[in-house]
């Protein structure tokens, strides 16, 4: 236990990620189901308004601060330095500051449901002047504040580690064009972080001191802005939206790639396209704001639309990887089949709304809760169940079971596009994000009824993925090192990796290493 | 359904867009669908015999970089458009209101009738337009962010304080329509809805005329 503790070891840090930030996705998970209950029916009364707000809140702000983006930066702990064919990150004893800053930051927000008036209820964006003294008087807002302030700081600490360990200690032999697709794009989602959370720092510290040391900021009343709230905070929030993304889409191209039996189709595309969506979203923030009335829609709309051309590269990418390869269907390749199909579904409709005529209409409805669900959700979150059952046994040492595993991808494939393609519609109809109830008109109950039956499949596909974990980790069936035939030097060590990962690595030739070693023949002809 | 029938000449422009980013939408959604579908189908693992070992196809990504550019500089254009029809504002107006959003209710006022409505959230108020005319709306808050929505309109604007937002509606039917605030702004924004009631010239102008008068 104190091993555990005070480790700087990589591999421990990026396990107690993947165990924390677990268990926030729990806690957001369980809120979801509370908010699908009391929309369940028009006419529930299981939630009053005042626990509807904190509840919808915190599972926002727990979704995307302390799960989707920050296991992301956990799976990136523990896989870089494999991947690279280092001994540990660059700074361990910063990457273990930067673990534990982000757990008690991730508690401090939730602490806030004790709090005398409960935990924060001014949304995951908490716009000023919502946010302010004089309306959310209750200190659940200031410890939603201070906490992610923790874990934006070490979210900050772990971007630089990330950059540094990947340009500084990859093996001999692991040129630039050679570092695996997954350390890539963990580098183009360090150097977002690296430009987007200053800002949302500084945002958190300007709304602390208008709420406790007289400041003014976003009171108009006293020469303050509220649209400079939302300029700052989206200026974090766009891109933020793509550290949410990145290190997924590098998950999906190893993935893919393995069980096509193929190397990754495009490369080099592959990587600049990473960067060019970074740079792209720098510049689209205010696609948020569209409905202020306070910014030049059509430039933003034009930046947002240039994102659709490197994500479009991505996916032509994937499709030339399965193209005349010879694909297994095991679970991991369901689940990054499910992050495409529904990711594809979110990006058309972010094209969409990313129209300002249409968002008009979309911006602040349910089409919207339907449109960042399936980046989120369907993309990120499947992606995510596909790198816990592909990395399941280089970091256990066991494999999940295939049977139970595919189970789970059916039931959360079809629970998530039960619960979510019916919201598109609810928000056509003109139900708004953020209501407690709706009235019996048009569509709206039948539609959230189906949405809160998916809601329940979901559950059920993330219960058995727990039974999964129990039964498979009770059973220790031994898998060996390299259980799919992976690409990346993770595989050549054992299975768990050894402290310092390598006792000898293979010579690297190519973005395969592994491969290389276990097909010469067919390397020497493919590789330049 | 407000996209099936859009209640406004501004909503008729919007729904347009729609139309547009729906039929891409779908065309896009089944290319892609099969491209994803049809490896899975025709290339399953069939023995350890290696697939070719191919890594990029020269001529193949110029079409998937250029395609999505020729498409998203379409869209844009419509977008452009679109967006440039819907929000310009007639420089006379047929009639004016100022709407200022508050938690957690909506005033409306019709500045040269003297008219002053204030809803409450058990007591929604209720927005009067002529119908075929254009009525100019300038829209504000006193406290937090919220906004104007109008489904069957299409349309909201953000109501933010501090800053003034305008924009042109005009009715092409009769009848009364939803609207609400899609912005949240705490505990009661759920209930903070208003309605719309369209009606005639005529009966706008004599409605002007009594509730001027019976209206302090
Ligand atoms: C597991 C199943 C999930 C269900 C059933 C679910 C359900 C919902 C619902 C119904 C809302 C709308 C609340 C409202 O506007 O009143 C919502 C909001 C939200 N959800 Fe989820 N969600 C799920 C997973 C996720 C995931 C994986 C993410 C990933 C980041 C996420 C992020 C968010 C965010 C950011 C909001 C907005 C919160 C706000 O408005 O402040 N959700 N969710
Ligand atoms: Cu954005
Ligand atoms: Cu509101």
């Amino acid at each position: 236990m104190i091993a555990w503790l005070t480790s700087t070891d990589h591999k421990k840090i990026g396990i107690m990620y993947i165990v924390a930030t677990s268990f926030f996705f729990g806690i957001a998970g369980i809120l979801a189901m509370l908010i699908r209950t009391q929309l369940a029916t028009p006419d529930m009364t299981f939630l009053g308004p005042h626990a509807f707000d904190q509840v919808f809140t915190i599972h926002g702000t727990a979704m995307i601060f302390l799960f989707v983006a920050p296991f992301g930066l956990g799976l990136a702990n523990f896989l870089i330095p494999l991947q690279i064919g280092a001994p540990d990150m660059a700074f361990p004893r910063l990457n273990a500051t930067a673990l534990w800053l982000f757990i008690f930051g991730g508690l401090t927000v939730l602490s806030g449901a004790f709090a005398s008036g409960g935990a924060a209820s001014s949304g995951w964006t908490a716009f000023a002047p919502l946010s302010e003294i004089r309306i959310s008087a209750g200190a659940g807002q200031d410890l939603w504040i201070v906490g992610l302030t923790m874990t934006s700081i070490s979210s900050i600490l772990t971007a630089l580690n990330i950059v540094v360990t990947v340009f500084l200690l990859r093996a001999p032999g692991m040129t630039m064009w050679r570092i695996p697709i997954f350390s890539w794009e963990m580098v183009a989602t360090s150097l977002l972080i690296l430009m987007a959370f200053p800002p949302l720092v500084t945002v958190f510290a300007m709304l602390l001191i208008d709420r406790h040391l007289g400041g003014q900021f976003f009171d108009p009343a006293h020469g303050g802005n509220p649209v400079l709230y939302q300029h700052l905070f989206w200026f974090f929030g766009h891109p933020e939206v793509y550290v949410m993304i990145l290190p997924y889409f590098g998950v999906v191209t190893e993935i893919v790639a393995v069980f096509s039996r193929k190397p990754v189709f495009g490369y080099v595309e592959l990587v600049l396209s990473a960067f060019a969506i970074a740079g792209l979203s720098m510049g689209v923030w205010a696609h948020h704001m569209f409905t202020t009335g306070a910014v030049t829609n059509l430039f933003f709309s034009a930046m947002s639309f240039l994102i659709a051309i490197p994500t479009g590269v991505k996916f032509f990418n994937w499709i030339g990887t399965m193209w005349k390869g010879s694909i297994e269907f095991s679970t991991p390749m369901l689940f990054v089949i499910g992050f495409m199909l529904n990711f594809l579904i979110g990006g058309i409709t972010g094209v969409m709304v990313a129209s300002p005529p249409i968002d008009f209409h979309a911006e602040d409805s349910y089409f919207l809760v339907a449109h960042f669900h399936y980046v989120l959700g369907g993309g990120s979150l499947f992606a995510i169940f596909a790198a816990l059952y592909f990395w399941f046994p280089k970091i256990f040492g066991v494999k999940l079971s295939e049977r139970i595993g595919k189970w789970t991808f059916g039931i959360l494939f079809a629970g998530f596009n039960l619960t979510f393609f019916p919201m598109h519609f609810m928000g056509i109809e003109g139900m708004p994000r953020r209501v407690y109830t709706y009235p019996a008109i048009e569509h709206l109950p039948l539609l959230n009824a189906l949405a809160t039956i998916g809601a329940g499949l979901m559950a059920v596909g993330v219960l058995l993925f727990l039974l999964d974990v129990v039964v498979s980790v009770r059973k220790r069936e031994p898998v060996g090192d390299d259980p799919w035939g992976g690409y990346t030097l993770e595989w050549a060590t054992s299975s768990p990796p050894p402290e310092f990962n390598f006792t000898s690595l293979p010579p690297i030739h190519s973005e395969r290493p592994v491969f290389d070693l276990h097909h010469p023949a067919v390397a020497a002809e493919v590789t330049p | 359904m407000p996209l099936f029938d859009p209640a406004s000449v501004q909503a008729q422009t919007l729904r347009g867009d729609w139309e547009i980013f729906f039929g891409a939408a779908v065309v896009v959604a089944i290319i892609m669908f099969a491209l994803i579908l049809l490896p899975l189908l025709l290339w399953r693992r069939r023995g350890d015999a290696l697939p070719p070992q191919f890594k990029k196809n020269r001529s193949f990504a110029y079409v998937y970089i250029l395609t999505p550019f020729a498409l998203v500089a379409v869209l844009f254009y419509f977008t452009f458009v679109k967006e440039r029809s819907v929000d310009a504002l007639v420089p006379s107006p047929y009639a004016t209101v100022d709407v200022t959003a508050f938690r957690w209710s909506w005033q409306f006022v019709y500045p040269h009738a003297r008219i002053r409505i204030v809803g409450t959230p058990q007591q929604p108020p209720v927005l009067v337009l002529p119908l075929g005319k254009i009525t100019q709306v300038n829209l504000t808050s006193v406290d937090v962010n919220h906004a104007f929505w109008i489904p069957y309109f299409l349309f909201k604007r953000d109501a933010i304080a501090g800053m003034t937002n305008h924009f042109d509606l005009t009715p092409t039917r009769l009848g009364t329509f939803r609207g609400l605030c899609a912005e949240y702004c705490g505990l009661d924004h759920t209930l903070m809805t208003f309605q719309v009631k369209v009606i005639s010239d005529a009966d706008y102008r004599r409605w002007l005329a009594t509730a001027g008068k019976s209206t302090p």
